[in-house]
């Protein structure tokens, strides 16, 4: 065995070590990507509470979760059923937009208003600002922690 | 995903990941495509001859010497003072027809072709070991091939055949090993091997007329005349149809009026008496009807088998490329393919439509010399690389016919050159002091033109060293140029072999 | 509150807000260790060969790893910089297969290829550096510059027209390379524009599909018991199948049509879900082979090749045959960096390895634990494309992130296969390891978009568009997002009472 060879192997066995090694790391990283997205069914970006329904549905009280876009009216299709007969059938709609929430009317017959103020073209929600569509009342909240199991 | 969509559909999340997984699926395919290659098929296409590593390895390894049974070089290496490349250098033209040449540029010919593998020491296809050569600095292993060929015997068998076109084989009847394997006219190997000579010396070698490049010991098809009568002799014992002592009532007639086969009349040559004759009388003064007799008699079949026994019909197994020697054309209906007994008695007496090659005349000789057992012929008796040397063990490959039988034949043979009678065929072929067996041959060529002179044999006629075959083409008959050139062959063995 | 103004993006670059990528930065670290010890395997194997058998060997450069090193780092510095949050594994990923790509440019004869740029004779190795440094640089810019999406989502007529005006003009103005026009020539720079289709195809079918998505998913038309695509759809559909044949009979471009047709069964099955429309699409393509295969040449011609590449060794199949012998020499473990290619007569064994067969010099350099590895490097740029696709914030980029992602995928799985004799041989590149500017480039384009894409704070999806004149003149769509309102109309809200609103 001649000796220089031997060292120009192993430089060569670690060049294809390391392009493994490369390839392991990335799998560990891949795997325990998909182990926290299982970890977190549906996490939540934010909440409404029902402060007040008159007709009902939603029911009062009750806590509704939001997905990225949260359409509020009163035909089935909606994220956000509501059923007053001074809600249009698509009447408002709610939008997670990089870091914050915003409201935006859907040309509805009676209008949305924001904390009691009327909401026109897009308008940013905090936590907390209050949104009512004909009678009811939704108060946007943060979501709910994550469950550990 | 958003269900403000209401579609009935897959998400597009898990859609997305069926996809993924077809394409996992098609990568994972790409893999067992590349193992295929990589691995499966790889021994195989490493030594594909066109692969450039091949063609690479065989530019600029060294090759592995040649040298003869007493390791006198008969091939070696120069290199190329402006290249760098190797290239192949061999002192002797008389071994040119049995080495062959190793040219870059026109490839290889002869025992530099056949054992290529091992002289340039390639690959052995085996993955592990491919592995292991990996840490070697230098990764092949060129073998040195010692070869049974005796520089002395090679050299005077060229000369002996001088200007003649011709073919001599001797060999070792007990173990096969080849001990000279001439073919005249030879050419200049070195000039072919050589880069800055190659080209202009293989234009003439391939365009010659009197083709050297044909190795006419082993590839040369020639009418084998008389000595064909021992492979008759062969078969008529082997198969008992004949015996030693077997006589033709009809053969004094048929001496003198000529043997009617068929309408046909086949003529003893002249100076025969019109007697009858046994064997040993028949080999001696190389009787056409005798033979024609015990040929009938043998029949056809017998004839084809046990000559098929000794290699008949089929490429001899040999270290250089080999042409079969058949008895018949074999297009016939009669038993052994023979078109009609006219043939037969023809082919018996070596005649008709046998076709044969020296090495397969060697191989009979040898055959009687071994007590009726042939052995494998090899060029090659050793070979040595980095692990040592190995040889190569002799191989018996088959029994003809029973060592009584062989043991009778012999007898008929030397009398046949020791004998007065035979002398007048076989003048010269007996060496003084040593006994022979042996046969001549004249066949007859028809049209103009010489005969071609044929002998076999083999000596000392007690436990045989040597079986000689020797053809002059067109040299005349048996006893002009054949017999006297095995002659001074023998002498030449038991000069440089010793008694 | 007042309803204010939408939050004004901020100037191009974004305010430097940095942020620490960790994960990257340790890949990173690997990939320049990797390719270092690459270099140095390199140069031990100049000093291993033997003179006469080096003229295919062409030491590393160490000024050009050096250059390559010193510009992945400052891409990495820069997204750290902008502080956007966007994947943390396609830049390594991708800058360890250009890492090899310049490796292996770097070993074979730098005499491949040569420019001459004013006083400077450029080789091999220098121009494929540059086109790295180009690509990667555009990869970065894209990823810290492209922050919104209307520009690709909102016109995607607009592309189609330019893709088609495209392909037209290197018909019709291209050079002419072994019947082939494939490349548009400005004064020194020459690219191929079938290149940056692949990217225009995939903005379009994105927008397309995302915006037809219920429509396609609901609604088919019946054909027996078939059920095809609806009517409307038909004819994009069918516009693909025309320009994928048109590639291959005029452009004699089986690589790009085959890679245009699968993209697109692709990305339909990943918008609809329906199995129906792949099979469907696999049996056109099938039918369109079977025509092609007997009217066209080459297309024989390949087909016969790839069939029995050792019918005509020394013929057509020169260049498989060599490369398969490539893959053979390699066996496990390979011959080692520059060790492999024995030169015939002084040339390489296989013609045109740099842009075709890449991978079979690095199968016979890597060995199969090599060219396993560099598959490894694909599949991870293609799950995190997917992976981007299947958490974006909506359809389209959903769509736009996979189809970008399948089209490094496919592209690489196409001419492996055809590498390893598993397809017949096309002409298409491997992604970010061939030699090759517009290749680089556009793969540039793409892994800068992917990254754009990955942002998780990137701006928020427009509100739901109005749905096209066109499908409300033909009255089978109303909203995409709510098909149903149109069914059961409600009665209009009443109008409040004064003072009705409080309490």
């Amino acid at each position: 065995m001649d000796p220089f060879l031997v060292t120009v192997w192993v430089v060569r066995l670690l060049f294809l070590g390391l392009l493994y090694l490369f390839l392991f790391r990335i799998a560990r990283a891949l795997v325990g990507d998909l182990r926290a997205a299982a970890r977190e069914p549906g996490a939540e970006l934010g909440r409404l509470v029902v402060v007040a329904s008159p007709g009902g549905e939603p029911v009062e009280g009750s806590s509704l979760p939001l997905d990225a876009i949260a359409t509020i009216g009163r035909d089935v299709n909606n994220a956000i059923v509501v059923d007053d007969q001074f809600v249009s059938a698509e009447h408002a709609i709610l939008t997670f937009r990089g870091r914050a929430w915003y409201a935006e009317d859907l040309g509805s017959t009676n209008g949305t208003f924001v904390n009691g103020a009327p909401v026109e073209g897009v308008v940013p929600l905090g936590f907390g600002d209050v949104v009512q569509v004909g009678q009811v009342k939704l108060r946007l909240e943060r979501p709910r922690p994550p469950t550990r199991r | 995903m958003t269900g403000a969509t209401g579609t009935r559909s897959k998400p597009l999340g898990r859609t997305i990941g069926h996809v993924g997984l077809a394409l996992t699926l098609a990568f994972a395919g790409l893999a067992l495509g590349a193992g295929y290659w990589q691995v499966l098929r790889s021994p195989e296409l490493t030594r594909a001859p066109d692969n450039p590593a091949v063609i690479a390895a065989a530019r600029n390894v060294v090759r592995g010497p040649i040298v003869d049974r007493d390791g006198k070089v008969l091939a070696s290496n120069r290199r190329n003072p402006d290249t760098g490349e190797p290239y192949r250098v061999y002192p002797h033209r008389a071994f040119s027809t049995v080495i062959g040449y190793a040219s870059q540029d026109f490839g290889n010919a002869g025992l530099e072709r056949s054992w290529n593998a091992e002289l340039t020491g390639l690959s052995g296809g085996d993955a592990i070991g491919d592995l292991l050569r990996k840490f070697q600095a230098d990764p092949y292993d060129p073998r040195k091939l010692t070869l049974g060929l005796s520089t002395a015997l090679q050299r005077a068998a060229v000369a002996g055949l001088g200007d003649d076109r011709g073919a001599v084989v001797m060999l070792d009847p007990a173990t096969g090993e080849v001990l000279a394997l001439a073919s005249t006219p030879t050419y200049d190997s070195s000039a072919i091997a050589n880069p800055t000579t190659s080209r202009d010396a293989f234009a003439a070698v391939r365009d010659s007329a009197a083709k050297p490049l044909l190795t006419r010991a082993t590839q040369g098809r020639y009418v084998p005349g008389s000595v064909f009568k021992i492979v008759t002799a062969i078969a008529g014992l082997g198969s008992g149809r004949i015996t030693p002592s077997t006589t033709f009532p009809q053969q004094p007639r048929a001496e003198r009026d000529g043997l009617l086969v068929s309408g046909f009349r086949v003529r003893e040559h002249p100076g025969v008496p019109a007697e009858t004759f046994d064997l040993a009388d028949a080999t001696e003064w190389s009787s056409n009807i005798w033979y024609a007799l015990a040929g009938l008699r043998t029949g056809g079949d017998n004839l084809a088998a046990f000559a098929g026994r000794m290699g008949f019909g089929s490429q001899l197994a040999f270290d250089l490329p080999t042409v079969a020697s058949q008895v018949t054309n074999g297009d016939g209906n009669e038993p052994g393919g023979f078109t009609d007994d006219v043939e037969l008695a023809n082919a018996s007496y070596g005649q008709a439509e046998t076709v044969v090659t020296p090495l397969q005349m060697a191989l009979v000789a040898a055959t009687v010399a071994n007590d009726g057992a042939l052995m494998r012929p090899h060029l090659v008796i050793a070979t040595a690389g980095r692990d040592g040397s190995r040889s190569i063990a002799p191989e018996q490959a088959g029994v003809v016919f029973s060592p009584d039988d062989a043991a009778a034949l012999t007898e008929a043979m030397r009398r046949a050159v020791e004998s007065d009678i035979g002398r007048q065929f076989t003048s010269g072929a007996d060496v003084p002091g040593i006994a022979v067996a042996g046969k001549s041959g004249t066949a007859e060529l028809g049209g103009t033109g010489a005969p071609h002179s044929w002998f076999i044999g083999f000596a000392p006629v007690d436990q045989p060293r040597v079986a000689i075959a020797v053809i002059v083409e067109r040299g005349g008959r048996g006893g002009a140029r054949a017999a006297p050139l095995a002659g001074d062959l023998l002498a030449l063995y038991f000069q440089t072999f010793g008694r | 509150m007042t309803a204010a103004a939408a939050p004004r993006l901020p100037a191009i670059l974004g305010t430097i807000r940095p942020r620490p990528r960790g994960r990257e930065t340790r890949l990173l670290l690997l990939v320049g260790l990797t390719i270092l010890v690459g270099s140095v395997s390199l140069e031990l194997a100049g000093r291993v060969t033997d003179p006469g058998e080096s003229a295919g060997l062409s030491p590393a450069n160490p000024t050009h790893l050096a250059i390559y090193l010193g510009l992945i780092a400052l891409a990495h510095v820069a997204l750290i910089l902008s502080g956007r949050r966007v994947d943390q594994i396609l830049l390594p990923a991708t800058a360890m297969l250009g890492g090899i790509s310049l490796l292996l440019m770097e070993r074979l004869p730098q005499s491949q290829v040569v420019q001459t740029v004013g006083p400077w004779k450029l080789g091999l190795g220098d121009i494929q550096l540059a086109w790295l440094v180009l690509s990667f640089g555009l990869a970065t810019v894209l990823a810290i510059t492209v922050r919104n999406d209307r520009w690709l989502r909102l016109y995607k007529y607009t592309w189609a027209a330019a893709g088609v005006a495209l392909l037209l003009a290197t018909y019709l103005l291209g050079d002419d390379i072994n019947g082939q026009r494939l490349s548009l020539s400005l004064g020194p720079i020459s690219g191929q524009p079938a290149e940056l289709l692949k990217v225009i195809l995939v903005v379009f079918l994105a927008g397309y599909l995302s915006e037809y998505r219920p429509l396609l998913v609901e609604e088919s038309t019946k054909v027996g018991p078939i059920s095809l695509p609806p009517v409307p759809f038909l004819a994009p559909m069918a516009a693909m199948w025309a320009i994928a044949l048109g590639l291959v009979v005029v452009q004699r471009d089986l690589g790009a049509a085959l890679l245009f047709f699968t993209v697109f069964l692709f990305l339909l099955y990943a918008a609809t879900g329906r199995l129906g429309y792949v099979v469907l699409g696999v049996l056109l393509f099938l039918a369109g082979s079977w025509v092609m295969y007997h009217l066209v040449h080459t297309v024989q011609t390949r087909v016969d090749i790839w069939l029995d590449p050792f019918a005509s060794p020394t013929g057509d199949g020169y260049q498989i045959v060599q490369a398969l012998y490539a893959f053979a020499r390699g066996g496990l473990l390979g011959t080692g960096l520059g060790a492999g290619l024995p030169t015939v007569g002084g040339r390489l064994p296989i013609p045109a390895v740099h842009t075709d067969f890449p991978l079979a010099a690095l199968g016979e350099e890597l060995g199969m634990v090599g060219v396993m590895a560099i598959l490894g490097l694909f599949l991870v740029v293609v799950e995190r494309g997917l992976r981007i696709a299947a958490s974006a914030a909506d359809e389209f980029r959903a769509l736009l992130a996979a189809g970008l992602a399948l089209v490094i995928g496919t592209q690489a799985l196409i001419i492996v296969a055809g590498n390893l004799k598993l397809i017949p041989l096309t002409g298409i590149t491997l992604p970010f390891v061939s030699y090759g500017g517009s290749s680089l480039l556009v793969n540039g384009i793409i892994v800068g978009l992917l990254l754009a894409l990955s942002d998780r704070g990137v701006e928020p999806p427009p509100p739901p568009r109005q749905p096209s004149r066109f499908a409300r003149l033909t009255g089978r769509v109303t909203r995409p997002e709510t098909p149903a309102a149109a069914r059961a109309p409600l009665p209009p809200a009443a109008p409040l009472q004064p003072g009705g609103t409080e309490g």
